[in-house]
């Protein structure tokens, strides 16, 4: 063999070698690492996006017609890659298209390095949006968004709540109705190119539509609460309160009409909020002592089951001696000290003596304070008041505290004796108005609420799976009762010819470092009543509270915000006096 | 299955060139029309058949071999024009990511250093003939000298002047290939070889860009994290990987959607990897090797030095074009940007392959039925001119 054709076998080896090289290489890149590369290949070329779902509006009503008070808006942000080159031009667009939506100092932006995208204004509407894209700058990117838009500003801003830059709402209806509202979120999974563009190729791609969020009704009439707002922030001017709540509701329903906590803040510029308890709902989240409004339920208990009348007399000194603890009356006055009283007087002077003996008549000893009687009190402010329970609104909602009547604790009977006029328990606003209207509605407990359903083609649907109670509780002839001392109470000065107007005041100490203020210095005022045609079922429940902190805010503040709430919500709904 | 190849090349641009077209008009606002790449590839076709049929049926060798020192010149001087032009930024030059490997006349362009593959290929065949005839093979200055003169130039112009390692690649297969079989001896041949390697080795641990694709390379196999410098390997291999045994079909790529760079040029073997799976590369290679298998049986039966030592040429260029871009595909040796011949997207290129093969169909013309085992091949000239059968020409 020659050199030369040596040569060229050597070449033909070098061939079969390269090849079966490449081929042995093939067989193991494709067939036996091929699972390992499908899974790298899948992690690189899935698109995994959430689809959006629109979050529901809210509405309230407008007399019989819903209209909206949260809505969304299409909103765009402006995005600047900050090593562009037109930054003149740049800032030029944004202050003349976009100048009260910058987010960002440009001239500290165009200083950062090794960033590519940096957010300079947000929020801005689409007409301003479209003339900055006109502007045709480079590196300059507009990304759409969604902003919640609460046309009415400030009004009913703690029932109404907000949402976070997250999406999820805070507080009020937009955090208790979340769920609802967000609705569930969509998700595409597909092959998708470098780009991140959605491609047909692949087998496994998943498109699952996004379920948008419902309309939300909510029963509150915008109108009322408007109106009762301007009236609240007038008191608090005239007053040395600094804050107020307050609850307006249909005793027939429980449908709440007016729910507010004041100061209001700007859900849309949540973030502007200096002090964040602002956020609260104050009717529905903060436990409270409501003071002597709960000398009705103790009243109701004791005469619904046939323990007293209101004709019934105990004799009135100007302290009672619980546990060896003095409980002082308010009221002190030679006419009603150390005379014979009937519950009804003691019911007029507000007397803490007065609500101790409807205790003791409940234990059936007109002397003293009995586990019996603390029993019979639980079993009606505990569960059938439901005092210190949620009681299923939808909102957000503390439950409060009420003493067991077996609790091992000293002094349970000064405890149970302080339960009586409101004191040394928690329960919130909602709950006691919602008491309250048992108490003067024929007796029946009906679990309130502020939501009439969702809004789908005009249509309104009630929620589904809401468990609510609708319960008699105290005989009708019991609310009557009631419903006479109230009208007739001294707390309750003016009485329309043809309604009947009435209510309860309650003045709470405020504990301080553990022990109430004997000083007086700190005092909420509150203020139960309602209002209606004469000799009927009212037709509005009313629950006002009003405080300030160092401020003694007493009941008479809260009475003459009830006043004015009242007649505001006569001449609103245009209760007519009885012929 | 030089006409196959083509066709199936074809197929698949038409199939991912406008992910193509896509990519790049997203990545840097141009504006490909969706079957830009497939009309250009078209076009590449056409013109690599004529070139394949001039060689194979119009032009005699002998003449192409009477001006083989004329088509170096040329080749060398067209190379170093486009550098001049490129150095004085020259609207003529046409520049990718910094290397200006092509003329620019307007819609057409053309890259000299395909042209050089095949002009050096000629000259050589012609020279080591010549020299062996004159019996001055391995003497100094009758042979080393001119011979590394010519191809010291075109490595210099093609690997310094253009930046382009991957035709450098192939020029030095061709000169060894054809060295080898020129009967140089072993010693010289392999102290050469020594002094390339040891050359090739300084120029890459010199060089920051060479050692990073090195470095590069290493990584991948060692299945180190993905980085900017590992990203091309590791998705040719992604591509190949999923294919599995039968692939995903034609159009069905997705790595040819902007994930793997070069996915028409260099990198469109790793499509073909993910499109036709084991199956379809495995007959790919086979119909590589079939025709490099065929060159070599070309050049064992030719007679005639000059002959041989040109099939010699084609084959080393083919070869290490198709391995080369292969291995590196697969992880076996580092990227160096080499297309793979007839398949890869690109003119130039594949019209010269095309012109070289058809070039060596035309001297199995004139081989003889009989392996040349004579080491005095001018004492056999009369059997030239044997016709084979049609099968047999078949390359």
């Amino acid at each position: 063999m020659s050199n030369g054709i040596f040569r060229i076998r050597l070449l033909r080896s070098l061939t079969i070698i390269s090849l079966a090289v490449i081929f042995v290489r093939l067989f193991f890149i494709q067939i036996i690492e091929h699972d390992a590369w499908v899974a790298k290949a899948n992690e690189q070329h899935t698109l995994l996006e959430t689809i959006t779902a629109k979050r529901g509006e809210v509405y309230m009503m407008d007399g019989s017609e819903p209209v909206a008070v949260v809505l969304n808006q299409t909103v765009y942000q402006v995005i600047i890659d900050p090593a562009t080159t037109d930054k003149e031009q740049i800032k030029e667009a944004l202050s003349k298209h976009a100048k009260d939506f910058i987010s960002a100092d440009l001239d500290e932006v165009y200083e950062i390095k090794g960033l590519r995208y940096y957010i300079v204004a947000r929020n801005v509407p689409y007409s301003n949006a479209v003339k900055i894209a006109e502007e045709g700058i480079n590196n300059v990117w507009l990304k759409e968004g969604n902003r919640r838009v609460y046309p009415e500003g400030e009004m009913a801003s703690s029932l109404l709540g907000f949402v976070n830059a997250d999406g999820i709402g805070q507080y009020g209806v937009e955090g208790s109705l979340n769920k609802i509202l967000s609705g569930n979120d969509g998700l595409l999974k597909t092959t998708a190119d470098i780009n991140k563009v959605a491609l047909s190729i692949g087998k496994d791609n998943v498109k699952i539509p996004a379920e948008d969020g419902k309309d939300i009704v909510l029963s509150v009439d915008r109108n009322l609460e408007k109106g009762a707002e301007e009236i609240i922030a007038e008191h608090l001017n005239n007053s040395n309160a600094t804050n107020a709540a307050m609850i307006i509701m249909n005793p027939k329903t429980s449908e709440v009409v007016a729910m507010s906590s004041l100061p209001n803040y700007n859900p849309g510029d949540y973030g502007h909020v200096k002090d964040a308890s602002i956020y609260i709902n104050q009717v529905t989240e903060v436990p409270y002592e409501p003071a002597s409004i709960c000398k009705n339920f103790v009243f109701s208990a004791a005469i619904n089951e046939g323990k007293m009348t209101a004709e019934s007399t105990y004799f009135n000194e100007p302290y009672v001696v619980v546990d060896g603890i003095k409980i002082w009356n308010a009221e002190q006055r030679a006419k009603i000290n150390n005379h014979t009283l009937t519950m009804k007087e003691a019911l007029y002077w507000s007397l803490n003596a007065g609500s101790i003996q409807a205790l003791k008549f409940l234990g059936d000893d007109p002397d003293s304070i009995n586990a019996t009687g603390r029993e019979r009190m639980y079993d009606y402010y505990y569960n059938k008041f439901r005092l210190g329970q949620a009681t299923g609104i939808e909102l957000i909602e503390a439950e409060g505290f009420i003493w067991d009547p077996h609790a091992e604790i000293y002094g349970l009977d000064a405890a149970y004796a302080n339960m009586t006029f409101g004191q040394n328990l928690g329960i919130t606003m909602i709950q006691t108005a919602t008491a309250f209207s048992a108490v003067v509605n024929g007796g029946y407990y009906r679990t309130p609420s502020i939501v009439k359903g969702t809004l789908e083609n005009g249509v309104i649907t009630p929620l589904e799976n809401r468990e609510t109670i609708s319960e008699q509780i105290l005989s009708s002839e019991t609310s009557a009762t009631m419903r006479d001392m109230l009208i007739n109470n001294r707390s309750w000065r003016y009485n329309p010819a043809g309604y009947d107007w009435g209510g309860k005041s309650g003045t709470a100490q405020v504990v301080i470092n553990g022990a109430y203020d004997n000083e007086m210095e700190n005092l909420i005022g509150s203020y139960a009543g309602f209002v209606g045609q004469q000799g009927e079922i009212p037709d509005y429940v009313i629950m006002v509270k009003m405080w300030g902190e160092g401020e003694a805010v007493g009941s008479g503040d809260a009475m003459d915000l009830f006043e004015s709430l009242a007649s505001f919500v006569v001449d609103y709904y245009k209760i007519k006096p009885k012929a | 299955m030089t006409l196959g190849l083509m066709a199936l090349g074809l197929i698949v641009i038409y199939a991912i060139g406008p992910m193509r077209a896509n990519v790049l008009n997203s990545a840097y606002g141009t504006n490909y029309g969706p079957n830009d790449f497939f009309l250009g590839q078209l076009r590449s076709v056409a013109l690599s058949i004529v070139a394949f049929f001039l060689a194979f049926k119009v032009i005699p060798y002998k003449y192409i071999r009477k001006y083989a020192k004329l088509i170096i010149i040329v080749a060398l001087l067209m190379s170093g024009l486009l550098w001049i032009l490129a150095m004085s930024g020259s609207s003529l030059a046409k520049c990718e990511l910094g290397e200006c490997r092509w003329y620019n006349f307007g819609p057409i362009s053309f890259q000299p250093a395909e042209f050089l593959k095949l002009a050096l290929t000629i000259y050589l065949a012609d020279f080591l003939a010549r020299k062996r005839e004159e019996n001055e093979i391995g003497k100094w200055k009758e042979f080393w000298l001119p011979l590394l003169i010519v191809c010291g130039l075109s490595l210099g112009l093609v690997v310094v002047a253009q930046g382009d390692l991957g035709t450098g690649v192939a020029l030095m297969a061709i000169i060894f290939g054809m060295l080898l079989v020129s009967e140089v001896s072993f010693r010289q041949f392999a102290l050469l070889l020594a002094v390339v390697l040891v050359v090739a080795v300084g120029a890459i641990a010199t060089s920051s860009h060479r050692m990073q694709r090195i470095n590069a390379w290493l990584d991948t196999i060692s299945g180190a994290e993905v980085t900017d410098s590992t990203y091309h390997i590791e998705n040719a291999m992604l591509a190949i990987g999923t294919g599995g045994f039968f692939g995903a079909g034609i159009g069905n790529s997705v790595q040819a959607t902007g994930y793997l760079p070069e996915s028409i040029n260099d990198s469109v073997f790793a499509i073909m990897g993910e499109t036709f799976g084991f199956v379809g590369l495995s007959v790919i290679i086979a119909v590589f090797g079939a025709i490099l298998f065929r060159m070599l049986s070309i050049a064992e039966h030719t007679e005639q030095n000059d002959r041989r030592l040109l099939v010699i040429g084609v084959f080393s260029w083919t070869l290490a074009q198709v391995v080369v871009n292969i291995m590196a595909m697969t992880g076996l040796v580092p990227v160096t940007g080499i297309t793979l011949p007839l398949l890869s997207y690109g003119g130039t290129s594949m019209v010269f392959i095309s012109f070289a093969i058809g070039l060596v169909l035309q001297l199995s013309c004139y081989t003889s039925r009989e392996v040349i085992k004579n080491e005095d091949i001018s004492s056999r000239r009369g059997v030239r001119g044997t016709h084979y059968s049609s099968r047999r020409r078949r390359a």
